[in-house]
């Protein structure tokens, strides 16, 4: 049964990281320590808890999600322990708190279904745009909850619990409240968007009033790139909100429309502002300015040419040298260790996750479910291509999180709570 | 609402597929480049903390070779154990100071073979053997040490040469430098502080610095004469105490300001052996700025020499002395812009001492792999020749006959018959530099050799070729011949 070949794929993906976790010891030419059993457990329980909560909750669900998933996480943790032992322990527990986040979504929509969502339309966006805010909150005032700024990006909470302080990107969780908003409220008001129609000349142009929802996007996605100076988050939500307003409507005029803001808020940001300039000559050239603002990009692709075909082996690279390769970066970190052999098999597996959410969105049983599912996995997509785009020079540079892959928390518990929706969404299209 | 779904699917797949083909560029068509881009600090981390093959000498001493680091098996520190007489040919190859000598060289034949670039792969996949590849070269330690010991501190270089294969037997280039100081941590600092030396030690004196020749050029220009049949070693001339330069009122005297033998006349083989200024300005007139350009361009002046590293272009400069005889009268003795490497003087003793026939220098005898095996083979190649076996053997005679009464007696080595050429090359306000070339044993030549002690050394302004070179050349022979 299906469900087994996922258990069995699940145990395989972290056998996979307990072994590179072994590699990395032995590169360091230390011995194999407690760190392969202590990742080997800790994957095998949070997948494992997954996938049982999938038995028990959702059995109908797509055994193909979990087990790339899986490789990924694998992968991800491997290459982040090789950089920094302490995050990755860390890291462990933000996959354990993810999963038990993804168990639980699944427990709570056992009996009503993803549908229970859409009774919380209105709270989803109200807490969406208040997760958005949050960062904005002062970052010195007395309140145990502050703003925070981190590489110029205001996109992080920390709460300081005295002897801790607690870092949280709410925004990861926000893209999520976000999508099943929308998906709730485009569900309910296709009609209104798809019929009204008028002619100007030979064209048939949408109604006026069609094209507030873009333009309201367009200022909000403007207005995170102003306040928190974020510009990948901003994109991201751009372009998935105009994805599935187009999927909701199947007017091109919301692809092309999307298309034109996307471009004159391009230019005007670029205008506007330094460090999109900084970013857009980096992603054109980055050799060019090698010690500056081409440094991070540059020393990435040298990461990645080193690693060539077969790479050096975890370990045994120095992506150390790469900034920020335990986030923005560790695609080309993978790169130059895995080579070119591994860093497929990572946008294979990326490849197959969208795949498959794709696929969950086109056989889902209703508006509501297809319009999530499709929006879910934009997300997921949207986001994977950005960084790895920006990584690989086929976009410029967006500082924002691979999903799975990067360090971080906010992130991984987003993603799970994602890739749980997406398991329950496939299991209601088969009823 | 499926069709808009699968659009936006396709159009996410697009998306993949250009990561995909950007990331074949960046790993497999353009790797390469990006590996070796200078900027790519893993290169320089990589080429000093790989396994790189040994290097050897001629009998056998390691020069080089790579020990695994403690605790790390991968890592390597490369070592060079046999001491600073060596650096000028080995080099270093160092993360924070670059490379140099055959470890620059030879670089490709030196590294691992398990960096798994494209090629590596494909080796592995045909069952090649994938470790480093080893450099025997053709430096005799002897030979080598002795020099560098003879030299004593002292400015200088000494090249020698094995006159019937141009092996290169010693290569040596004073001050020096213990390579091992660029490996470490420190080697920013340890490199600033030896380009800061006064004496620069970076300075590859042998091959990269250029000299007047001084005296030991009246050996290409008495060759030019014999070869062209001009003058013979019975020649006579005019024993003068002072040549006057045409067209000036300058005159050439020679080292002592009096005449060469008793006045009246004296020959060629005289006056080279008590090396006459005087009669060879006059010969260098007689001779021609042509024929003299002719022999120094065949003994390797003015052309680019094949070597493991960039030589320094030795100078006989035929177009400013066609139409100016009190230039060439200057030239003719080594002075004036006649200039040389301390290894084209040595390839003049080299070719005179191999029946006038000139061989290419070189460094490197063979490639061989970690089982020993041979994989490449470098034997002699001739530069062509530049004098017929008769002048030779006749320049051999005059050059003999400097050793045993003329100016170069101290080059003589109890038992062994040595001949050569001394020079004293002027140079306004300071010491002159001192000049020894020659070779031995005269009937069958082993070893022929150039010394250059800059700016006269120890001796100061009381320096010459005999007094201060000389003696060096004489350590050297007695190191290799007499065992």
């Amino acid at each position: 049964m299906n469900r087994n070949l996922e258990a069995v794929l699940v145990v395989g993906a972290s056998g996979l990281a307990a072994f590179g976790v072994t590699l990395v010891n032995l590169a360091s030419g230390g011995t194999v320590d407690a760190q392969v059993g202590l990742t080997f457990v800790i994957f095998l329980l949070g997948f494992g808890t997954v996938s049982l909560a999938l038995r028990r909750f959702a059995p109908r669900a797509t055994p193909h999600l979990l087990p790339p998933l899986g490789l990924l996480a694998g992968i991800g943790i491997v290459e982040i322990y090789r950089l920094n032992p302490v995050r990755a322990g860390l890291q462990r527990w933000w996959l354990l708190i993810g999963a038990a986040a993804a168990t639980a979504t699944l427990w709570w929509m056992a009996n009503n279904g993803v549908a229970v969502l859409r009774r919380y339309r209105n709270l989803m966006l109200v807490g969406a745009a208040a997760l958005l805010a949050l960062p904005m909150l002062p970052q010195d005032w007395a309140f145990p909850l502050k703003g925070n700024e981190v590489n110029g990006s205001r996109l992080w909470i920390v709460l300081d619990l005295g002897l801790v302080d607690l870092n949280f990107q709410p925004g990861e969780v926000a893209k999520l409240m976000l999508v099943l908003f929308l998906a709730a409220y485009l569900a309910d008001r296709q009609p209104a968007l798809v019929t009204a129609r008028r002619r100007l000349g030979p064209f048939r142009v949408p109604e006026p009033r069609q094209l507030i929802p873009l333009l309201v996007v367009w200022l909000g996605s403007l207005g995170v790139l102003v306040a928190q100076r974020d510009l990948g988050a901003s994109l991201l939500l751009f372009t998935v909100v105009v994805a599935m307003l187009y999927a909701a409507t199947a007017e091109a005029g919301y692809l092309t429309g999307g298309l034109l803001l996307l471009l004159a808020g391009g230019v005007g940001a670029y205008r506007s502002f330094d460090h999109v300039q900084r970013r857009v000559t980096a992603w054109l050239d980055p050799f060019s300015d090698f010690e500056g603002a081409g440094y991070q990009i540059a020393q990435g692709i040298f990461g990645l040419g080193s690693g060539s075909l077969a790479g050096a082996g975890p370990g045994l690279g120095r992506p150390d040298l790469i900034p920020n390769a335990l986030t923005d970066f560790i695609f080309a970190a993978v790169g130059e260790e895995f080579g070119f052999a591994g860093a497929v098999a990572v946008v294979a597996a990326y490849g197959l996750v969208v795949a498959v959410g794709f696929g969950i969105a086109v056989t889902a049983r209703d508006r509501f479910r297809k319009l999530a599912a499709a929006g879910l996995t934009l997300v997921f997509a949207v986001q994977t291509f950005l960084i790895l785009g920006g990584v690989l020079r086929v976009v410029p540079l967006t500082g924002i999180a691979l999903p799975l892959m990067s360090y971080g928390g906010s992130a991984m518990l987003g993603n799970f709570v994602l890739a749980a929706l997406l398991l329950r969404i496939s299991h209601e299209e088969a009823t | 609402m499926n069709g808009p779904i699968r659009r936006l699917a396709l159009i996410v797949f697009i998306g993949f597929g250009l990561l995909l083909a950007s990331l074949t560029w960046i790993q497999v068509v353009a790797a390469d480049t990006y590996r070796s881009d200078p900027r790519n600090a893993r290169t320089a981390i990589a080429l000093s903390t790989k396994e790189r093959g040994l290097i050897v000498s001629a009998d056998g001493q390691v020069l080089a070779r790579s020990e695994p680091q403690a605790g790390a098996p991968q890592a390597f520190t490369r070592t060079y154990p046999a001491g600073e007489a060596y650096t000028p040919v080995v080099g270093y190859t160092s993360r924070l100071a670059g490379s140099d000598g055959l470890e620059q060289a030879y670089s490709d034949h030196l590294r691992s073979r398990r960096d798994l670039t494209i090629s590596d792969v494909i080796a592995a996949l045909l069952g090649r053997d994938l470790r480093p590849l080893n450099l025997q070269t053709t430096i005799d330690s002897r030979v080598q040490e002795a020099a560098y010991r003879a030299l004593g501190g002292q400015r200088g270089a000494v090249v020698a040469l094995d006159p019937t294969t141009g092996a290169v037997l010693a290569y040596v280039s004073s001050p020096s430098f213990d390579a091992n100081l660029l490996v470490g941590a420190d080697a920013v600092e340890q490199r600033q502080r030896l380009l800061d030396d006064p004496a620069a030690p970076l300075l590859d004196r042998a091959a990269e610095e250029l000299y007047p020749p001084g005296s030991t050029f009246k050996t290409v220009v008495a060759a030019a004469a014999l070869e062209s049949g001009l003058a013979g070693p019975e020649s006579e001339y005019p024993d003068q105490a002072e040549f006057p330069l045409p067209g000036s009122t300058a005159t050439i005297s020679n080292f002592d300001g009096q005449a060469c033998g008793r006045g009246g006349t004296v020959t060629l083989q005289e006056a080279f052996i008590r090396s006459c200024n005087t009669v060879f300005a006059a010969l260098a007139i007689q001779v021609g700025a042509d024929q003299i350009d002719r022999i120094a361009t065949a003994l390797g002046f003015n052309r680019e020499l094949e070597f493991p590293w960039p030589v320094a272009e030795s100078v006989f400069p035929r177009r400013d002395l066609v139409d100016d005889p009190a230039a060439l009268a200057q030239s003719g003795i080594g002075q004036r812009d006649v200039r040389a490497t301390v290894l084209q003087m040595a390839l003049v003793a080299q070719a005179v001492a191999n029946g006038g026939e000139v061989l290419e220098p070189r460094l490197v005898a063979r490639v061989f792999d970690a089982d020993g095996d041979t994989v490449e083979q470098l034997s002699a190649e001739p530069l062509g020749r530049a004098l017929s076996p008769a002048a030779a053997s006749v320049l051999a005679e005059m050059m003999e006959r400097v050793v045993t009464e003329g100016t170069g007696r101290r080059a003589a080595v109890p038992g062994v018959r040595v001949a050569g050429k001394t020079g004293t090359a002027e140079q306004p306000g300071r010491p002159p530099h001192a000049w020894f070339i020659g070779f031995a044993p005269v009937e069958d030549p082993r070893i022929a050799l150039a010394v250059l002690v800059e700016s006269g050394g120890n001796a100061g302004e009381s320096a010459t070729g005999g007094l201060v070179a000389a003696p060096i050349a004489a350590q050297v022979f007695e190191a290799y011949l007499t065992d």
